[in-house]
This record gives structure tokens, sequence and C-alpha cells, in this order.
């Protein structure tokens, strides 16, 4: 069962009288339980092909649709309480979290807003969610500016968890944080992913996406240029752009 | 060693953070650099790395930094006492440096011909016709194509990966034999990672200058580096021979080799490093890596200086555990 | 990132509030809150418990400083220090309002701005802001006043008709850029009401600038006021007022030093204190970044 489809997507951007097609009549599939991958280097319209899946852009063309029907309603994406189902975490751990909110209330509201209106009960559910994303009862109760890039990156997973979504579309969530942080926030994902969630994952890292992805979709120019399963990318590319991608990852060996 | 290019023993770099305190980012540093060799620096954030390039290219005052201890000298020169003077003879002639690309860059206000003439004469009086020539060849030998067209741009034309390019052209504009890479691909694409390397090899082999390649990358510095320095909080902790990187003797190249993504299967058990690195200043008593570290025992943490033993040729680590841990 | 043994859960209170001092502008913030408390907490009390009332005649007119009469007597034999006191709700009180109903005010306007899709609204309402904030506060103040006539009240009201434009451009260009980050968008994601959203996500980030604003504004319409009364504009007779006091005092200022330097330093003490609040906290933010 297909959760996700995009159907000739295309988002063109008006600026000052240019026109700037980051996105080009794109398909895509996200099956259910697995996790694909988006790569594409910067400029490739990955990250606005993100938005437009969990509804932060509009298409220009082209259409998304959950679970078999659209996601937009006139000017509504994800209305009501089809807005749970699909969450995003971003790459700026630094902008994802509100400056003035401790981390604890960040996700309490979710809950309260989502789930359960009492305040002690939604406390604990918060703190329970933050624990399994490995942030300490004692760091939950911080602002974002105390705790480090990966323990950001991890509230906002909590936070996105809070509504309980079928979907994670990640954008370059690894991108902007240490060596150490990356690999636990790669296996918390795992975690997850065996837990039942569906992931979105977008990067320029070829690593995480060999580690993390079932599918792949290779993105340039704001097309996607090949797409297969992960294994079949990495040994057995086709496209010239994606074999050039694959020869540069660094591996040992190769002097 | 005594015919070392870049030699450092010991050093220990300051920063003034207030009136009264004073914060140590790097406590102690010791390697050397042969004339030739393309040396991988790797460390975290707060490692300290940064810090010892600056001290590399004389910029440590700049942030307020100093080195309050230990030796480093450059080509017979005391670099830790050297005049603004010597610097300037050095700086740009005989130490070039390239920046991070997504932090500094070509100057935004220059057109491309101005910064590379400025990394050409470096103040002194030249003719232009010389300089322009000078120019066009370090834009040719770093690869970018119809370089008299480039001459005119202002960086705001160019890509990420052009704009590198560039800082490299200035970084060898006066052949100098150290060259102080300071994660000079991080932000840019895999492709053009890739060819950087490519660029920084091909430009060690003609010109035999030495590179110090800095990065938190462990596979890009295995694969194009001879050997590597890893730091970790402030102390360089091993030097060892990238060829040789699986016969680590200090548990932390061993955990950052181990925790490595590429060597995983997908969905794998990923091996992660427990903890966060310490912050800078609140550094723990003894060994650094305690906190994190697998084969940790009490008498790591002992407040004691942790010496450098040589383990092998080329190889330097500095686990006081290491002989239990790997055999003799 | 902030890396302190203070931030830990064991330091004790007192290691909180020393590392909270040591850190740069602690001593100032500090110092500057004490003096300005000080003059407030003595402003509104001090009247009602001292021996002397504001508009009593007490003794000589023009009598100088003497134990019972620190700040001396005035003109009309009435005790100075009681008037320095009694001058505070005047000065700094209305001060006060002056600068919080426009920071209110302003602040409201400048997010809805922010916020608002419609060009041709945003446009409009952004020139006026432009167009107000043009003008010298302190001339078309005088301006004003003769227009509506003196008195405290329409003091308050001149400023705030002149002031909350400052303030929404302020709070609005903050708004733009709080309406493009993450957390932002991510309240969208969570299906949260846009009522929620400016309450608990928006103001609360854009507010921390305007208040910076208003302390420094604070300084400035202290001294506003105070300068009106001077020029006869502000506060009447026998109201006790710094501004007028000096004013009333230039007269006399050969004879009676004191009619005109007691005033004049709490008005300098007012000043400087909040400067060394501000100056605390902009040191404080540089040491920080």
């Amino acid at each position: 069962m297909n959760l996700l489809e995009a159907f000739d997507v295309s988002v063109t951007f008006k600026a000052f009288g240019y026109e700037v097609q980051a996105v080009k009549n794109v398909d895509f599939v996200l099956p259910q339980g697995k996790v694909v991958g988006i790569v594409g280097e910067s400029g490739s319209g990955k990250s606005t092909f993100a938005r437009v899946l969990s509804g932060l852009q509009e298409p220009t063309g082209g259409y998304v649709t959950y679970l078999g029907s659209p996601i937009q309603d006139g000017k509504d994406i994800y209305k009501g309480e089809l807005r749970k189902a699909v969450q995003m975490v971003f790459q700026d751990p630094y902008g994802s979290l509100n400056p003035r909110m401790r981390i604890i209330n960040a996700v309490a509201e979710a809950v309260r807003v989502h789930q359960n209106p009492h305040k002690s009960e939604a406390q604990q559910i918060a703190l329970d969610l933050l624990k399994r994303m490995g942030i300490s009862e004692i760091d939950a109760f911080k602002y974002p500016s105390s705790l480090s890039g990966g323990q950001r990156q991890r509230a906002s997973v909590a936070r996105a968890l809070s509504v309980q979504p079928k979907i994670l579309i990640a954008d370059e969530p690894t991108s902007a944080i240490d060596q150490s942080a990356q690999s636990q926030l790669l296996e918390l994902f795992s975690e997850l992913i065996k837990d039942g969630l569906s992931i979105v994952l977008v990067s320029h890292d070829l690593g995480v996406i060999r580690y993390l992805t079932d599918n792949v979709y290779v993105m340039q120019n704001g097309e996607f240029v090949e797409t297969g399963s992960s294994s079949k990318i990495f040994e057995n590319p086709s496209n010239a752009y994606t074999q050039k991608l694959i020869a540069s990852i660094p591996s040992s060996g190769k002097k | 060693m005594s015919n070392a290019l870049v030699q450092i023993d010991s050093l220990r770099i300051d920063v003034k953070v207030t009136r009264t305190r004073r914060l140590t980012i790097v406590n102690s540093a010791t390697f050397d650099v042969q004339p030739g060799q393309l040396l991988g620096l790797i460390g975290e954030s707060g490692s300290g790395k940064t810090m010892l390039c600056r001290s590399l290219v004389g910029t440590l005052h700049r942030r307020g930094a100093y080195i309050q201890s230990g030796s480093l000298t450059f080509n017979g020169i005391d670099l830790v006492s050297a005049s603004g003077k010597e610097w300037r003879d050095i700086r740009g002639k005989q130490i070039g440096y390239i920046p991070q690309s997504a932090l500094a860059g070509p100057n935004p206000v220059l057109t491309i011909g101005a910064q590379m003439a400025e990394a050409i004469t470096l103040g002194e009086k030249m003719d232009k016709e010389i300089v322009r020539k000078r120019a066009i060849e370090l834009l040719e030998i770093v690869q970018i194509r119809r370089p008299e067209v480039v001459l005119k741009q202002y960086p705001y034309e160019l890509s990420g990966g052009m704009k590198q390019r560039v800082m490299i052209a200035c970084a060898i504009a006066r052949e100098p034999k150290l060259i102080v890479a300071d994660e000079p691909t991080t932000g840019l694409d895999v492709t053009v990672q890739a060819e950087i390397m490519q660029l920084l090899k091909q430009i060690r082999k003609d010109l035999n200058t030495s590179i110090i390649l800095v990065s938190h990358d462990l596979p890009l510095i295995n694969e194009v580096c001879d050997d590597i320095v890893i730091m970790h909080a402030g102390s360089t902790v091993e030097k060892i021979p990238s060829a040789k990187i699986q016969d680590t003797r200090h548990p932390y190249t061993e955990a950052l080799y181990r925790s490595r993504i590429d060597l995983v299967e997908p969905r794998g058990k990923l091996i992660t490093i427990n903890g966060q690195p310490p912050t800078v200043g609140d550094w723990p008593t003894g060994c650094r890596f305690a906190g994190r570290c697998d084969y940790v025992k009490p008498g790591c943490s002992a407040d004691v200086e942790i010496p450098s033993v040589k383990v092998g040729p080329n190889h330097l680590t500095s686990c006081i555990r290491q002989a239990e841990i790997w055999g003799k | 990132m902030s890396s302190n043994k203070a931030f830990s859960a064991d330091a004790s209170r007192s290691e909180r509030i020393k590392e909270w001092i040591s850190r740069p502008g602690g001593f100032g913030i500090i110092a500057g809150c004490i003096m300005f408390v000080a003059i407030t907490v003595f402003g509104f009390i001090y009247p009602l418990v001292g021996p002397y009332g504001t508009d009593e005649f007490v003794g000589e007119s023009l009598e100088g400083p003497s134990l019972a009469h620190p700040m001396g007597l005035d003109q009309l034999g009435r005790d100075v220090m009681t008037r320095v006191f009694a001058a505070v709700p005047s000065d700094i009180g209305i001060a006060f309002l002056g600068v919080t109903i426009p920071l209110i005010i302003g602040t409201i306007v400048g997010i809805l701005l922010g916020i608002s899709k419609n060009k041709y609204m945003v446009s409009f309402v952004s020139s006026l802001i432009d167009g107000i904030n043009a003008f010298p506060l302190l001339i078309i103040a005088i301006a004003m006043v003769t227009f509506l006539g003196p008195g405290l009240i329409n003091v308050v009201i001149i400023l705030t008709l002149m002031s909350w434009a400052r303030y929404a451009r302020i709070a609005r260009t903050r708004a733009v850029v709080v309406l493009q980050q993450n957390y932002i968008e991510a309240t969208q994601l969570m299906g949260y009401s846009k009522r929620r959203v400016i309450a608990k996500h928006v103001a609360p980030n854009v507010s921390s600038e305007s208040l910076a604003y208003a302390l420094s504004d604070f300084i400035l319409v202290i001294i506003i006021v105070s300068g009106l009364s001077f020029l006869g504009f502000a506060a009447r007779p026998p109201m006790a007022e710094w501004g007028a006091m000096i004013a009333d005092g230039r007269t006399f200022i050969g004879q009676a030093w004191w009619l005109t330097i007691f005033p004049g330093l709490a008005l300098c003490w007012s000043a400087i204190s909040l400067s060394f609040i501000v100056e605390g906290l902009s040191r404080r933010d540089r040491g920080n970044s």
C-alpha cells in the first residue's frame, strides 16, 4: 500500500520578474513501512519537494495524495485530523525550536492540543517521549540554547512524534550536527522504523542514504534522474549523474 | 625527525575570555609535518583543531588567543615568538591558508582578479602584466575554465566549488612550503569535494608542498591523506599512517573508525560514541576521553600529564592503557 | 553553547547567583536595579511617611539644607526633599505609562502587520509608521501641547500617539524574521490555531527586542517629560515635578542652589540607573555571542 504519492508535481518560484522551476514534473511513491530517500546536491530541488510532501509548500502543478486522497482541499493542505499524519524535521537545529520555550513545554503543548487536555498528564507523556529520544528529564526542562545540536534535533523529532504521525519527512536532519550526534540520530530513526514509522529522508549525504533507505530517488536540477532500491542504486547505478555521485564518496582503500 | 618542516611540541593555546578568565583551548599538541606530506587533522568540534590552524598562520591574536607554552617551529623558524614583521614574511609566502568554504571566501566586494592580485603581490610592487599572467596561470592550475573571464567576475557570480578553487589559487600563489586547509570542502557537494581533493593531491605532487588537511570526516581523510593526527578535547591523541588506521592504538580513534557509517550494513547496529564531547573549559582531569571510553579504568582519570608514546614507525599514541588493550 | 557547572542541577542557589553576576554585565544590571528601585520606592513611600507635606509651608522661604531639611526649603517654604520624592510618580510614573502604552499598542500592530497577507494594508500602515517616525519627538510634542493644552495626562496621550510607530516598526521587522523560522513552520505542521501561534510563539520572540528598546526609551521619555515640564508644557504648579522645580528654581539659582540641584540630581539618578541596566544587558548580550 502506498502512503504518499506525488503525481506530476512542479514548483515554480517567481521573483523580480524571474521564474525558477525548482521542481519539474516529478512522480514519487512512499510505500507503507518503507524508508525512501531523496538524494541530490544543493540546488537540486529536494528540499522544496520535501516541503510539498509535508504540506508547507503548495505545488504550482500536479498533486500529492495520502492513502489515495489528495492532500489539498481548496486552499488548505492536510486539513483537520489529516495534519497529524505527516510531520517534518528540519535541517537547522538552531531554528527548529522556539527559543523561549522549554523543550518539555514545546512537546507537551502538542500533546495537550491533540491528545490529552490535562496539564500534568500531558507533561508526563512528553517526558516519556523525550526520554525515548535520549533526552533526560533534567535536559527536558532546559531551553533550547542549553542543549547541543544533536539534542535539539532529537527534541524536534520528539515534538514531531507527539502527534503520532504515520510519516516523518526528514530534511537533511544530520547535516548540521556533529559526527557522534549523527550516529545517535540515525540509530533513533532505525528504531522508529522498526516501530512502524515510514520515513522520507532527504539528504546530500550518500552514506546516510545508504544506511537508512529502502528506495532512493536521485534528484538533479528539479528532476528525478534515477530511482530504484537503494542496494541497486549503490551497487549498480545506471544513470551517469548517479554514477558520478557514487564515485565521489570517499571510501578507504581507494587512493 | 630533524628535517621536519613543521615541528609542534606540547603546544598549549589559551584564550582570554574576560579580564580575569582564561580558557585552555588546546591543551597539548604534538606532531610534525614532513616536506611534501599530506597530513590529515581530524577532530570533533571543541577538539581545538581550528585554534591549532590559527597558530600556524599567526592569527591567534584575532580571537584573543595566545600560545601559553610549548614549541612551534616552521622551517627552523620559531613561530611562538615570531613578531608581526616575521609573520608578514611567512604568511601567504611560506605558509598558505585555505579557509572553510562556508565561512570565509573571496572578498565579496572585490573582483576575483583583484583578490588574486592581493594574494600574488602581498603588498609588494609588481608589474601589472606579470601579476595578471600569474593569476591566469594559477586559475588554470586549479582547473577553472576561461580564467580571463573569471578574473573580472565577483564572488557572487561563482558557485561554491569555484569560489573554493579561487581560494586555493590564492593560497598557492607564492608556492608556499606549507598549506593549511581548514575544512575546505565542508558544505560543498560531494562531487565537488572529490574534485577538490584531487586538486590538492595534484598540487602536493607538482609543488612538493606539505598540506595539513583539517576535517571531521574520517573516511575523507583516510582516503586522501598519508598520515592522520587525531585530536580530542584539546590534545593530539594519536598520530597514525592512514593505511594503518585499523591498527589504531587509541580508543577514541577506534571509536571514530568503528562508528563510520559507510562500514555498517544498512540499518545495522551503528556503533556510536557514548555521551557528548566534554565542553570547552570544563575539562576533566586525566584522560579527557575517559568519560566515553569503552576501556576506561579508574587510573585513566588520575590527575597526571598523559605522555605521547611511540608504538610503531610514524605511530604515536597517548593512551595510558594501550599496551594492555592491544598488546605490545 | 553555554558550558557551566551552574547549569547542572546540583549547583546550589548561591553558586548560581554568583555565576549570574560574574558573567559580563552582571554588576551593571544589579547596580542599576538597586539604584532605580531605591528612588522609585522612596518616591512612592517617603511623601506618605515623611514629616512634611508636599505643599506644606513649613518654614522660612529659601532656607538652606539643614538636618531637619536635608535638601532645604524652596521659595514658598516647602520642604524640597519631600517634593523631590513626591515628583517620582509624575516623572517616573508618567514616563512609564508613556512607554508601556505605546509598547503594547505598537507591538500588537507590528505583529499583525508581520502576519498580514494583505499587501495594500501592509503598505499603507507601513508608510504611516514611517511617516510618524520621521518627525522628531520632542518638537512635535511641543507643537501638540500648544494644541491640546498642558497637563501630564495630555503628555501621555501625545507620547502614545507619537511613539507607538517606533515600536510597531521594531515589532514588525522582528515579526517578519520570526515568522520565517522553522519553529513557526512546525506550528503549522502541528495544526495549531493562529491565535495560539501568535500568543505563544510569535509574541514572546518579538517582544524580547521591543522590551529591550523600551528600556532605553524609558530613559528618553523621563527626560522628555521633565523637559516639557521645564518649558511649562506639562506639569503645572503646585504639582511636584522635577522639570517644573528646576524651572522655578532658575530665578533663585544664585542664592538657593538647592532648588535646582536636587531635582536635577534626582533626574540624573533615574536616568543613570536605567543606563546601567541597559549597558549591563547589552554587555551581557555581546559577551554571550
